[in-house]
């Protein structure tokens, strides 16, 4: 009997588990049911398209510039409908992938340049070098922009358009560069004199903010490529610069800059930490694009900031850093192609990118909008594209082409980079274990 | 009475035809209703947690689609030269036994404390209990704010002339403890909660008699508060361990699983892996290895813990 009773316990036991696990299965089904959403609906001939967007970066001043955008694509496109999703900006792969799995895409995605490798590797873009072609683009938008946009894809096909672009400049604090006597920098040794001579720990102020957490790889380019002189990424033999001596040497610079003339707490700083410090004033100078212009100019007024080109090398040549496209993709299960290649025209063509240009603080890829007042008006702007002017300036192109450089630079990277600044390694070993894993990738695409 | 002819079949034939029919239905019938509950389980269960081990055995890579197809062991085999592992399993193994061990020793005091009959006692126990209903991500901005070198407890101790300006508790040698602290908040009431449940079910006779029988607190405590509550604190302990072992939003959070990997945990290097990187092979087979342990652990620790009976 009393074996009976257990048993008819363990059973009711099993049978209340049971009833949790489908409980919670079925209160799973029923909230995944009312997520995600259909895409890309072909609309019949003489109905309204609807065309989903996906925005991978959820700032809210970028979202209400975005909307505007779509409004006034819609205006001139009646019948054409856009619906705005925008993706956590740090997980919004994430969903893509799912997307692409599910064959849930949408329409139309802004993905980043280091995005399309990935996403070119999954057969999930739709190439548009025909429709560029046709439609006259190659002379109405920057051929360098171009160039760029394509040298992100493996194929060398044009996947982003080239509508925007960025640049890296240096931002300083004008007001406290006149108080402490200083000239505006000029050269690297200006740079360093300056970040030492403002920093004053004893009340929180410092030199300079190094991005030592997520994303730290561009800054880290910005910094060291340009003072080493180094010019390409990878050498003729396939092999990586990163351990070249001069990059080496330079970013032992740049190293040593850490809990000097920067905060401690830079260890971990990612791009939002450090714009919030440079905007409450607790350092003088940041590397970071030109895009963030107008936080800094809304957080500091226009007099206190300015900004300027990463400095010719010791050698005297020029290395621009940071001319990364950024634009629009359409995905090639899209059932609204025709509608949806409207839209990208639209963010190429004057108006629209004119619009959009401005407001993101890029670089616009439309001739026409280069010579708008608000490009020439643009202090850290026009010196990104004097320095891109200099008769000997040559572009860095970061391997986004590499479907790893994403996963070393962010993943792998990442911690060494603080290991170094915590002083657990030297920038040498770290460099050559770094150089080492591009080395690999760049020989399998080479070799592929 | 006229006997039935060939031809006719005999009722009482059809009936005992009929039985085993019936029979049948009636011994499948259980069948039919756990079927529902049972495809549901495969389907959402036993399906994913196969596929995990699937995917561990292939390259499965979404960025290096080409490289796609059966790997064997070669993903298991590159855990042992993967340096980022080893940290996070060490780490993993560190953060399970400072956290549950803290979590235990505080939640029990805290749970005697609140057990005592005191004015303004139901609003020291809501008090207590509140960490617990605030969600995780809303934990994080609470201790991103007090770690915050600008505004945070750093600046004000940088005013007062302790430490400097510009310093985070979390970038540099205390983020271990300042992560453990920001999951204790949390995690403190969990125990505290299931213990106060089994304390107040403890008769106050027994105390009663005890302190007649001269015994002293401890003794009170070892003879009668412990064998009350020993069930509920092995339930917790468990259930703590497996969650601290699986924490991904405090720390992904907080701190990114950094710096320099130090506060990754196994399965937040299998969300960098898998979801970041979007290697699903060499992220199913770190799952598959916290899997096993956990799994392992928790029946060492169920067959360590087990009583013959009930010991209230």
């Amino acid at each position: 009997m009393k074996r009976d009773r257990e048993l008819a316990s363990r059973q009711m036991r099993r049978k209340k588990n049971v009833s949790t696990v489908v409980g919670i299965a079925l209160a799973s089904t029923l909230a995944l049911s009312g997520c995600g959403g259909a895409s890309g609906e072909a609309a019949a001939d003489g109905e309204d398209v609807v065309l989903e967007l996906w925005d991978t970066d959820t700032r809210p001043e970028r979202t209400e510039n975005l909307k505007t955008l779509i409004d006034m694509f819609e205006k001139e496109n009646p019948g054409i409908t856009v619906n705005y999703l925008g993706l956590p900006t740090d997980s919004y792969m994430q969903k893509i992938s799912t997307a692409i799995a599910t064959k849930s895409t949408p329409d139309l995605v802004t993905p980043k340049a280091s995005d399309i490798a990935a996403l070119v590797a999954q057969d999930a873009l739709e190439p548009i070098d025909e429709q560029f072609d046709d439609g006259g683009w190659n002379d109405k938008i920057s051929p360098a922009m171009t160039e760029s946009s394509k040298a992100a894809s493996p194929d060398g096909k044009l996947y982003l358009t080239p509508a925007t672009s960025l640049a890296d400049v240096i931002y300083y604090r004008a007001d406290l560069f006149a108080a402490a006597g200083l000239e505006a920098p000029a050269t690297w040794d200006d740079f360093y004199t300056a970040a030492d001579t403002l920093t004053d720990r004893s009340t929180g102020q410092f030199g300079y903010t190094i991005r030592g957490g997520a994303g730290f790889f561009p800054q880290f380019v910005e910094m060291v490529y340009p003072k080493a002189g180094v010019d390409t990424f990878f050498r003729k033999d396939g092999t990586s610069t990163l351990d070249d001596p001069k990059v080496i040497k330079a970013a032992e610079e740049y190293a040593a800059l850490y809990d000097v003339n920067t905060a401690q707490s830079d260890l971990t700083a990612d791009f939002k930490t450090m714009v919030a410090q440079f905007g409450a004033g607790g350092t003088a100078m940041l590397s970071h694009s030109i895009g963030s212009y107008p936080s800094h100019v809304a957080a500091l007024g226009a007099d206190a900031v300015e900004g300027v080109a990463p400095f010719p090398a010791d050698d005297g040549s020029t290395i621009l850093t940071g001319w990364m496209t950024t634009g629009f993709s359409m995905f090639k299960n899209s059932e609204n192609k025709e509608a949806a290649w409207k839209f990208l025209e639209f963010t190429m063509g004057a108006e629209g990118n004119s619009f959009w240009a401005e407001k993101s603080g890029y670089l616009p890829g439309n001739l026409e909008v280069a010579d708008e007042p608000w490009v020439t008006e643009n202090q850290p702007m026009q010196s990104a594209l004097a320095a891109a002017a200099q008769p000997d300036a040559v572009l860095l192109q970061q391997p986004y082409y590499l479907p790893e450089f994403n996963a070393i630079t962010t993943t792998d990277l990442l911690p060494e980079w603080q290991r170094v600044l915590q002083g657990d390694l030297t920038v040498k070993e770290f460099l050559t274990a770094a150089a080492a894993s591009l080395t690999e990738a760049q020989q399998e695409y080479l070799g592929k | 009475m006229a006997l039935p002819t060939l031809t006719e079949r005999p009722k009482r034939i059809l009936t005992v035809r009929a039985k085993p029919t019936a029979g049948r239905l009636a011994r499948y019938y259980p069948y039919f209703l756990i079927a529902p509950a049972a495809i549901l389980t495969i389907v959402f269960l036993v399906y994913p947690v196969g596929s995990v081990f699937y995917f561990s055995l292939q390259h499965s890579n979404v960025t290096q689609p080409w490289k796609d197809g059966f790997a064997g062991l070669d993903n298991f085999i590159a855990l042992g030269s993967d340096p980022l592992f080893w940290r996070s399993l060490s780490f993993t193994a560190q953060w399970v036994v400072v956290e549950v061990g803290l979590q235990f020793v505080f939640g029990l005091a805290l749970a005697l404390l609140i057990n005592k009959t005191f004015i303004g006692r139901g609003i020291a126990r809501a008090l207590v209990f509140s960490p617990w209903a605030v969600s995780g991500i809303l934990t994080t901005t609470i201790w991103i704010l007090i770690y915050n070198p600008s505004t945070g407890i750093g600046r004000y101790l940088a005013d007062i002339g302790i430490g400097e300006y510009g310093t985070s508790f979390l970038a540099g040698d205390t983020t271990f403890w300042a992560v453990v602290l920001a999951e204790l908040w949390k995690g403190i009431p969990f125990f505290a909660i299931l213990i106060l449940a089994d304390l107040q079910s403890v008769s106050l006779e027994l105390y009663e008699s005890a302190n007649v029988d001269g015994a002293g607190k401890i003794r009170q405590f070892t003879s009668i508060t412990w064998p009350h509550i020993r069930q509920a604190v092995i339930i917790a302990t468990l259930l703590r361990a497996v969650w601290e072992f699986n924490n991904v939003d405090l720390l992904y959070t907080l701190t990114g699983g950094g710096p320099a990997s130090a506060t990754t945990t196994l399965p937040l290097y299998v969300a960098q892996t898998a979801i970041h990187d979007r290697d699903f092979g060499y992220g199913s087979a770190l799952t598959v290895v916290a899997f096993v342990i956990l799994t392992f652990f928790s029946l060492i620790y169920l067959r360590v813990t087990k009583t013959k009976g009930d010991d209230k």
